[in-house]
């Protein structure tokens, strides 16, 4: 009836927050590019691109550990496309390895933290009691902390393996998808659908495939991308300020960091790595439908 | 008689929203201060050595000094043993030493802290003032040409990671320019490159949450009732169309709490701006375990401050009832 | 003063949706423009108010003391907004800001606001006051009732003194008791020598409003004259079948049958029922028994808590004490509820024939069963490919119908099934229920407001009344169906 306001967007459940990102009203699409403006399908083929220079790339430029001084800021060439950077490394092999481990990082830490906050927020939804409230003080505490901050936190810990970076992009994100998915869960749950469905019973299978997941999956779908783009966005932050993943491991923000003393001799040498990170990020965010964006 | 019917409607839901709040403060401190043990246990070689080496200096470690180290500190026992006291300390608001300068580790966080106030307020306030300016402006076309400069400005705010917008604002203004200093303390100019760049990033969200904002207030029923009651645009907009945008926009700054010290801890670093946030990050590089811990544990209480203050701002101007607890 | 309005026509690219020659607007004689939803009846009134929607055009003039008005231009008009004209909003609720104390809404349409706020405020007081609602005046709109709500919107859209108002649907969503009100209301403004214009569907607040009656289908005016005639002895054949089609003047076989037979089993056996809602008792200490084959309307005013009621009694939720009893042939889905808004009790994103698939696998029902009952509802099979928001209300009503008759039901529960709807759609529907009811001898529960509606169905009929919640009054069908 009366439009309402729920103050604490930060720490209540809240479902009435207008939140237009959460939003997908695309049309159901017969073929996967039918229905898809212009930008979309750039921002897909961009995607494209990028995950087959990461496949690809580490295969055909194997060695990117191989320090030689002599090729100090050498320019780009034909076998270095990229050229070579401040040791001598070639900057095309070092981009193609760090940008498979940004995007497989990210990748995996969403699929986790969006598998197990599906889960515990259905269950959550479904059975109430203590279950959902021990669940939700858990959610409660997460969610106050920046994603930022707990990555960083677990990027201290077994001394900067990769596993403790991944286990934080996990841990950070999978009380948003709980969260998310408690809230709605809960209102289709308690709707005369789920309950007429009860009355002609139909099972839960059928509550789940007919009812939870249409209302869920595409908000879920637009969380994960928004989520992969962030999780790629802390991993180079932290290598930006020198910290997460070690070198000599190449990483996207530790690259432009490395380059940006050598900005007007090698340009090319920052503007790759930017280059890539821009791409992945403008074009997850391009996925969205013309509502969802901005 | 009315005073007390809104103290009423303002202290019972006031005193839930400070008990929610104070609840989850507590449990963001246990979580902090658990992992900063978990890093503590996790780290590779003899802890007793490595915190000797940070007491008395590389070349000054001996066995004997790391068996010192080892004794006062308890770091025999058993794991669990460790972490009730390692807790029961935070408890005592006991922060503990710093590994690297041997400092109270209290004392120095009061100096990030303010550092970072500052710089958090500057950029809120520049913020909020920007975006909801400019949002509000380009709500009055929509589709127009302020719209659509928004609408690029919203997404180009969104897609470029804040170091990166850093990192040209440092080019464009100190190093082309040279009009700005890019990094220091001290000098009035030191805060506005970071600031800027923090600005930036939270006045898309702003901007664009005010323009849907008015949108949907100037076709609402109540302005068009407030139009054909004989009331002009000037009026309405007043009366209306800001009071109503007032309360929508409020929550966000609540929202935007997170995203705030997200970016307090790369601007600083990045603007070698001294604050919790460059802390953190020379902490976590030198492994000072009780530093991480108190800049950790600062800046997720900052966010749990900010989403209190919001919690009963709303709650103060927005006379309707809280529907989150309704449906919860 | 009076109002004259010439060669009006609205239309959205190419299509006319409103096509009115003439109209005159007289004071202290109420006008009032009925019709069903889609007639075009709104939209007439807000090409006069000059607050169409970007996408429509108008055409045509409006006179009003003494000066011509070109509709085409909806701004020459703006300034009679709250002087000379204004407009009573649809829904009322709405229509205040939800963040400003009732006064102030009041008091900032006065003339002298911007000049003496002191005396405009003083001046809403004492209209609030007029209103009964003295004690209201500083509350926000969310505290307030439908009605009240109403009331401010009224003394709103008056305080300026604006001799012709129009008043949009403003019937919907209020009951009868409100509406009587409401009634009271529009006429104090012609007592004052105003003019009125009221748009509505309601076909009894146009009786009670008196004066001329319009009636508009399509686009045009259909009938027109005093309210008596029009609404008594109606000359056009769709002006018959609207009247025909109130409960109050129903004729169905299905109507005339003998009171329940006290033999048959009971299927819900309530005793001792009570339940509150936010401090206030909806019902205590209640009893009923549905035997199988009866129809029992649940009726009363809304809030009064006939859903919970239902809902109780199928035991979708838990009364406050008391205790419920199935009778085992209810098991297995015999059990089945109709729900006010069908749209919400399909799975929203889930094209129909798949939500009906469901149904048919689980419970084996020979795929021929629904394509019998599709025709037997008169519904084109090609509407099972869409989803339920792409399906109009009372053809997703029959729908809901065939989905609980597949399940060949004992008891169905319909709750408010038709107060969405139109009055010939309500009785299509109703005709559809009741002839599936008849045909699998299967037990009705029905809740509703409409009390016509409720005799026109029931066998027996149960009245909740607010406040004195404990007396829960049975009445034999022949009491109340002897309006009919």
């Amino acid at each position: 009836m009366t439009q309402t306001i729920t103050p604490t967007p930060g720490g209540t459940p809240d479902t009435t927050l207008p939140s237009p990102a959460l939003q997908n009203d695309a049309p159901p699409a017969n073929r996967w590019y039918s229905g898809r403006s212009t930008g979309q399908l750039l921002a897909m083929s961009g995607l494209a691109l990028l995950v087959l220079f990461a496949l690809l790339g580490p295969l055909l430029w194997t060695e990117h550990a191989v320090q030689d001084l002599s090729r100090f800021l050498e320019p780009p060439s034909l076998a270095d496309p990229l050229g070579r950077d401040h040791l001598g490394r070639s900057v095309v092999a070092r981009l193609a390895h760090a940008t498979r481990l940004s995007l497989l990082l990210a990748v995996l830490g969403v699929v986790t933290a969006l598998a197990a906050g599906t889960l515990a927020g259905i269950v959550a939804a479904w059975r109430g009691g203590w279950v959902d409230a021990s669940l939700n003080a858990m959610s409660e505490a997460l969610i106050a902390l920046p994603a930022i901050l707990v990555v960083l936190l677990f990027s201290a810990m077994a001394n900067g393996e990769l596993w403790t970076l991944y286990a934080g992009l996990a841990l950070a994100q999978w009380v948003e998808y709980f969260r998310m998915v408690r809230a709605r869960s809960s209102l289709v749950l308690a709707g005369p659908a789920v309950e007429a469905a009860g009355l002609l019973k139909l099972g839960r299978a059928h509550i789940l495939r007919r009812h939870l997941w249409p209302e869920l999956r595409p908000l879920l779908a637009t969380m994960a991308t928004f989520g992969i783009g962030s999780s790629i966005l802390a991993l180079s932050t932290l290598g930006f300020v020198g910290i997460g993943i070690r070198p000599p491991t190449p990483e996207l923000g530790l690259m432009i960091t490395e380059a940006f003393p050598y900005y007007n001799e090698a340009p090319w040498m920052s503007l790759a790595p930017v280059l890539v990170l821009t791409t992945t990020l403008i074009g997850l965010l391009g996925l969205r439908n013309k509502e969802s964006r901005a | 008689m009315n005073q007390l019917v809104r103290h009423e409607s303002f202290l019972v839901p006031a005193a839930l929203v400070l008990r929610q709040r104070v609840i989850q403060a507590v449990a963001v401190a246990l979580f902090v201060s658990a992992a900063c043990f978990a890093i503590v246990q996790s780290l590779p070689g003899d802890i007793a050595f490595r915190i000797a080496a940070g007491r008395y200096g590389y070349d000054q470690v001996t066995a004997a000094s790391a068996e010192a180290v080892r004794a006062d500190l308890g770091l025999d026992r058993p794991a669990w043993l460790q972490l009730l006291d390692w807790l029961a300390s935070l408890a005592r608001f006991d922060l503990g030493t710093s590994l690297v300068t041997g400092g109270n580790v209290a004392g120095e966080l009061a100096l990030h802290l303010s550092g970072s106030l500052q710089l958090a307020a500057a950029a809120l306030v520049l913020a909020f003032l920007a975006g909801t300016a400019a949002g509000t402006l380009a709500a009055f076309r929509p589709g127009g040409t302020l719209d659509r400069a928004l609408t690029f400005w919203v997404s180009a705010a969104r897609a470029l990671p804040p170091f990166l917008l850093g990192l040209v604002l440092i080019l464009v203004f100190s190093v082309h320019l040279g009009v700005l200093p890019a990094t220091g303390h001290g000098e009035s100019t030191n805060i506005v490159l970071p600031a800027l760049t923090l600005a930036t990033g939270l006045s898309g969200l702003f901007a664009r949450v005010s323009r849907d904002a008015v949108i949907r207030i100037r076709q609402s029923d109540y302005v068009r009732f407030a139009a054909t009651k004989g009331l002009g645009g000037r009026l309405i907009f007043i009366r209306h169309v800001l009071r109503n945008t007032g309360v929508t926009l409020v929550p966000y700054i609540g929202v935007q709490a997170i995203i705030l010290i997200e970016g307090v801890v790369v601007i600083e670093s990045l603007f070698a701006w001294p604050g919790l946030g460059h802390a953190l990050v020379h902490a976590i590089f030198w492994r000072d375990v009780p530093m991480i811990q108190a800049t950790a544990l600062a800046l997720a209480l900052l966010v749990v401050l900010l989403n209190t203050a919001t919690d009963l701002a709303v709650l103060a101007i927005d006379p309707r009832p809280r529907t989150s607890q309704a449906a919860s | 003063m009076s109002m004259h309005l010439q060669h009006l026509i609205v239309s959205h690219s190419g299509q006319t949706l409103v096509n009115v020659s003439e109209l005159q607007l007289e004071p202290g004689r109420p006008l009032t423009i009925v019709g069903e939803s889609g007639s075009g009846k709104s939209l007439l009134a807000h090409a006069i108010m000059g607050t169409l929607p970007g996408s429509l055009t108008a055409r045509g003039s409006l006179t009003a003391d003494g000066t011509t008005y070109d509709l085409a231009d909806p701004s020459n008009r703006r300034r009679l907004w709250g002087r000379v004209m204004s407009l009573l909003p649809q829904e009322p609720m709405l229509a205040l800001d939800p963040t400003m104390r009732a006064q102030e809404q009041v008091a900032e349409g006065a003339a002298t606001f911007g000049t003496d706020p002191g005396s405009a405020r003083g001046r809403a007081r004492g209209m609030l006051a007029a209103l009964g609602l003295g004690g209201a005046a500083r509350s926000f709109p969310h505290t307030l009732s439908g009605g009240m709500a109403q009331r401010v919107a009224f003394a709103a859209a008056t305080i300026a003194d604006a001799p012709m108002l129009i008043a949009d649907e403003p019937s919907k969503g209020l009951d009868e008791a409100a509406r009587a009100d409401l009634a009271e209301l529009l006429k104090r403004h012609l007592h004052g020598g105003g003019i009125l214009l009221t748009i509505t569907h309601d076909l009894d607040l146009a009786r009670e409003l008196g004066g001329d009656v319009l009636v508009m289908k399509e686009a045009e005016i259909i009938e027109q004259g005093p309210a008596r005639r029009v609404l008594e002895t109606p000359a056009h054949p769709y002006t018959r079948r609207l009247i025909a089609a109130e409960p109050a003047h129903w004729a169905h076989s299905w109507m005339r049958r003998p009171a329940g037979d006290e033999t048959k089993p009971a299927l819900i056996t309530a005793e001792g029922l009570t339940k509150a809602f936010d401090g206030k008792t909806l019902f205590a200490d209640l009893s009923l028994t549905v035997r199988a084959g009866e129809r029992v309307a649940i009726s009363g005013p809304s809030g009064c808590g006939k859903t919970t009621l239902g809902n109780v009694l199928l035991r979708l939720a838990r009364p406050g004490s008391g205790q419920v009893h199935h009778a085992e042939t209810l098991g297995g889905g015999r059990l089945q509820k109709l729900y006010q808004d069908p749209a919400l009790s399909f799975p929203a994103s889930v094209p129909l024939r798949d939500s009906f698939g469901d149904v048919i696998r689980r419970h084996q029902v020979p795929p021929s069963r629904l394509d019998e009952l599709m025709d037997a509802l008169r519904l084109a099979p090609a509407l099972l490919t869409r989803q339920p928001g792409q399906v109009s209300g009372g053809e997703l009503q029959r729908l809901a119908i065939i989905r609980t008759m597949l399940l060949e039901p004992a008891l169905v529960f319909a709750d408010e099934p038709t107060s969405r709807l139109d009055l010939i759609t309500q009785e299509e529907t109703i005709r559809c229920l009741m002839d599936q009811v008849g045909r699998q001898d299967c037990a009705l529960l029905l809740v509703t407001h409409d009390k016509t509606l409720a005799g026109a169905v029931a066998d027996r009929q149960l009245a909740l009344t607010p406040e004195e919640a404990p007396r829960g009054t049975v009445t034999p069908r022949e009491a109340v169906t002897a309006i009919a």
